[in-house]
């Protein structure tokens, strides 16, 4: 393969008579990543890596998605720890469907997150504690329901969580300086209208 | 303050960072997973943009501006050293050469950080975030894939042995090494090598590799007074064919 | 990056047989409500293979586009370029992500689309089986094809599957420095040396006739695609989103003193539409089957990648997780 890209050019030659199909899920486990933008604003739901961990899934998230825009903190969890209750609409809240459950067990801390308009990302509106995901639910309802709509509602174990450590805040010191990923580092217009100027003449 | 010492200082960590960039990037749309290949490319940009840091100051020291600096100069005027020149090859050596190169890397800045010459304690201060993300990022992949297949960890253990002495290279010492510790600018190469150590033992030590004697390791130098393999000036040359194009026109 | 051209397959008429016609009903009045479908609800089959099939285009479209301008990152000229490329490079590699892990919400795993994508099962966007000759090629994709992607991409934002807009509103933001940087570089281009302009002249010959084929065929000739307009699974016609590109961007390529290499492109005052000489629907079809002049290239460069990443793959799956679906 001759190519105009020097680095194709370089690529080693691998049998291509070879290429096994890849297994059937040839692929990790999936994490659900969610970002603060701002000190004191929530977290809030931004998507998901594939990764074989919950350390790896944070070391591949944080440029994922904090690369761009601003960032103080992020933090991951796996999908299959996230506990997801009934998704309504109208105006029927997600909370009408949650009822009283009888503790079972060792308490523990709960993150729940909100979802406040379909078709938007989930919030962290706050933590409680409880035995299982339904009880934190039920307590949820008690202690963070507002006059707020509310359409979906995710429980995660605290401990479930891989956060940013105190240590880590400043891995996104020099984020707002990297202007070269930037829109408004590229004004063009004052070139452009000494081009257009001296095109006239 | 000796300006020869200084700027000695600047060339060699700045062309690291111009070369080790470089290389780095061209993984971009070829890794191994899509996360990495993202992760990767960041660290690279990260590089080049302290390399540009380290060039202008240079700059400020009566210099040449930073594109000329880079996109002009041969290989035999390059100091960096020349673990950072060698091709990519296959994942394993490129992810090796980034934990070992951004080991030192890291305890370089912490030092700087602490320097008299204070352009460079400043850029050294403000970098730290992106650099406790590239050790970060390099110890979780090391301690991953060093512990994982038969495979992965021979692979892993062939590219360190196959770096090491290039990796050792990185601490050549300077003519100025006695005026840059006087002076509080830098506390030295061998200080930096010894603390480089021990960070590498410390991360080795958690996988499944094996970490030969340093003393049976020979340290490949020469980089650092422009001696470089032959696969450093068609790396410049590569790099500079646009730039090269016309040197005086704005692209 | 991604235009939309040939994205959906003919509809046979049985397909919306045996759907719940309740659930049917309630399904398209939340979307003619203006409410996004997220995937735990009720969607008929076609909704979903026809999503799966746009998505995952898309998706593949981002990581195969990132070559032809990766082509040039390790040859930018100057700091701001050679820095610039890279985020830019990288960014469609991450929209590549995003937008794989939007198609696997609706059941096929990543892993699957590139099986599909290496082995031409699945298609990606025509243009970027074209090669980039000189940096003014890159700079030609960096901001009219980025441009174009954006018209389609915006329009695709307002559809109705809930994680296929959130990328897509993701990926928008993003693509506002790929547009400022593109149009940077061609004012520079253009503002530049003799050669300079040259360099640009030459790279829109190129590119302009695959610039035109980039939202699909006329409508014409295309598919009919009436209930994926009504379903909000396509937002605009093919020549609607070819108009406002136009609309948008000969002005700025004229602007610069630049042909465009159409002696009958022009607006008709009457209609506000543009008019322009037919593109080659022939060459069109033969390059989207295969017999481009960098079809080959392409994949093979994605099967080598695959090829070379297979060992850390398998030293990174471990029995501890597994895979599931995203969630949203």
């Amino acid at each position: 393969m001759k190519s105009l890209d020097p680095r194709v050019n370089r690529l080693p030659k691998t049998d291509s008579a070879n290429t096994a199909p890849k297994v059937p899920l040839d692929q990790f486990g999936t994490f659900e990543v969610f970002v603060q933008p701002k000190a004191g604003k929530p977290f809030q739901h931004e998507g998901i890596v594939h990764a074989p961990n919950l350390e790896m899934a944070y070391v591949l998230a944080k440029e994922a998605f904090t690369r761009r825009f601003t960032c103080v903190s992020i933090y991951v969890a796996e999908t299959r720890n996230i506990h997801i209750s009934v998704l309504t609409d109208g105006d029927d809240d997600a909370y009408n469907h949650v009822s009283e459950v009888t503790p079972e067990g060792e308490k523990t801390s709960f993150e729940i997150f909100h979802l406040f308009k379909r078709g938007k990302q989930h919030q962290h509106v706050g933590a409680v504690v409880a035995t299982n995901p339904n009880e934190a639910l039920w307590i949820a309802s008690q202690e963070l329901r507002t006059d707020k709509q509310v359409f979906n509602i995710w429980t995660i174990r605290t401990s479930d969580i891989r956060f940013t450590n105190q240590d880590d805040m400043d891995l996104w010191l020099t984020l707002p300086e990297k202007k070269f990923r930037d829109a408004a580092a590229y004004k063009g217009g004052d070139k452009l209208k000494t081009f257009l100027e001296a095109s006239k003449n | 303050m000796n300006q020869e010492a200084i700027k000695e200082l600047l060339y060699k960590m700045a062309d690291d960072q111009l070369i080790l960039g470089h290389r780095n990037s061209e993984w971009t749309g070829f890794g191994p997973l899509l996360e990495e290949d993202i992760a990767f490319s960041s660290m690279a940009q990260d590089k080049v943009g302290h390399s540009l840091a380290l060039y202008t100051i240079l700059n400020d020291l009566g210099e040449q501006d930073p594109d000329t600096i880079a996109f002009t100069r041969n290989a035999d005027q390059f100091h960096n050293t020349v673990l950072t020149e060698l091709p990519n090859a296959e994942y394993d050596f490129s992810l090796i050469r980034h934990f070992l190169y951004d080991t030192a890397e890291a305890l370089r800045f912490e030092m700087l950080s602490h320097s008299s010459f204070e352009p460079l304690a400043l850029v050294a201060t403000k970098v730290r975030g992106e650099l406790r993300y590239h050790t970060m990022h390099a110890n979780t992949w090391v301690k991953q894939l060093g512990a994982a297949t038969e495979e992965s960890i021979g692979r892993l253990q062939q590219s360190l042995e196959l770096a090491l002495p290039y990796a050792l290279g990185i601490f050549e010492p300077s003519p100025y090494e006695s005026d840059l510790i006087k002076e509080a600018i830098f506390e030295g190469e061998k200080a930096l090598e010894e603390k480089w150590k021990k960070k590498v033992e410390e991360v080795i030590a958690q996988t499944q590799l094996h970490l030969p004697k340093w003393e049976t390791i020979a340290p490949h130098y020469g980089g650092r007074t422009g001696k470089h393999t032959e696969y450093l000036q068609p790396l410049l040359d590569e790099m500079s064919e646009v730039f090269k194009i016309d040197p005086t026109a704005e692209w | 990056m991604y235009g939309g051209g040939n994205t959906f397959e003919g509809i046979k008429s049985d397909e919306l047989t045996g759907e719940d016609p309740i659930k049917l009903a309630e399904f398209e009045a939340r979307i003619e409500r203006g409410e996004k479908i997220e995937p735990s609800d009720w969607m008929p089959k076609l909704y979903r293979k026809q999503l799966i099939r746009m998505i995952e285009q898309h998706a593949h479209s981002e990581i195969i586009g990132a070559l032809p301008e990766g082509t040039w990152i390790t040859r930018a000229p100057g700091f701001k370029r050679k820095m610039a490329l890279m985020a830019k490079v990288q960014d469609e590699v991450g929209h590549g992500q995003l937008l794989y892990s939007a198609a696997e919400t609706l059941g096929k795993s990543r892993e699957e689309m590139i099986d599909d994508l290496i082995n031409g099962k699945s298609k990606y966007s025509n243009i970027f089986n074209y090669p980039t000759f000189t940096w003014a090629d890159c700079c030609f994709i960096s901001w009219l094809v980025d441009a174009g992607a954006i018209v389609n991409q915006l329009a695709n934002a307002k559809g109705s599957y809930g994680p296929y807009c959130r990328a897509l509103d993701r990926i928008c933001a993003e693509e506002s420095f790929h547009l400022k940087y593109g149009h940077h570089c061609v004012i520079y281009l253009a503002s530049g040396t003799q050669t300079q302009r040259d360099m640009f002249q030459e790279a829109l010959n190129r590119w302009w006739p695959p610039m035109m084929h980039f939202f699909g065929p006329s409508d014409k000739i295309s598919v009919h695609t009436e209930i994926l307009m009504k379903w909000k699974v396509k937002m605009g016609t093919n020549d609607d989103m070819r108009n406002q590109f136009l609309d948008m961007y000969v002005p700025k390529i004229w602007e610069l003193g630049f042909t465009i290499p159409d002696p009958n492109l022009k607006k008709n005052t009457e209609t506000g539409r543009w008019e322009y000489t037919e593109p080659d629907w022939e060459e069109f079809k033969r390059v989207i089957n295969g017999d481009g002049p960098c079809n080959k290239e392409r994949l093979e460069v994605r099967r080598i990648a695959e090829e070379r990443g297979r060992w850390v793959r398998e030293a990174l799956r471990t029995p501890k997780t597994a895979y599931v679906t995203p969630l949203a």
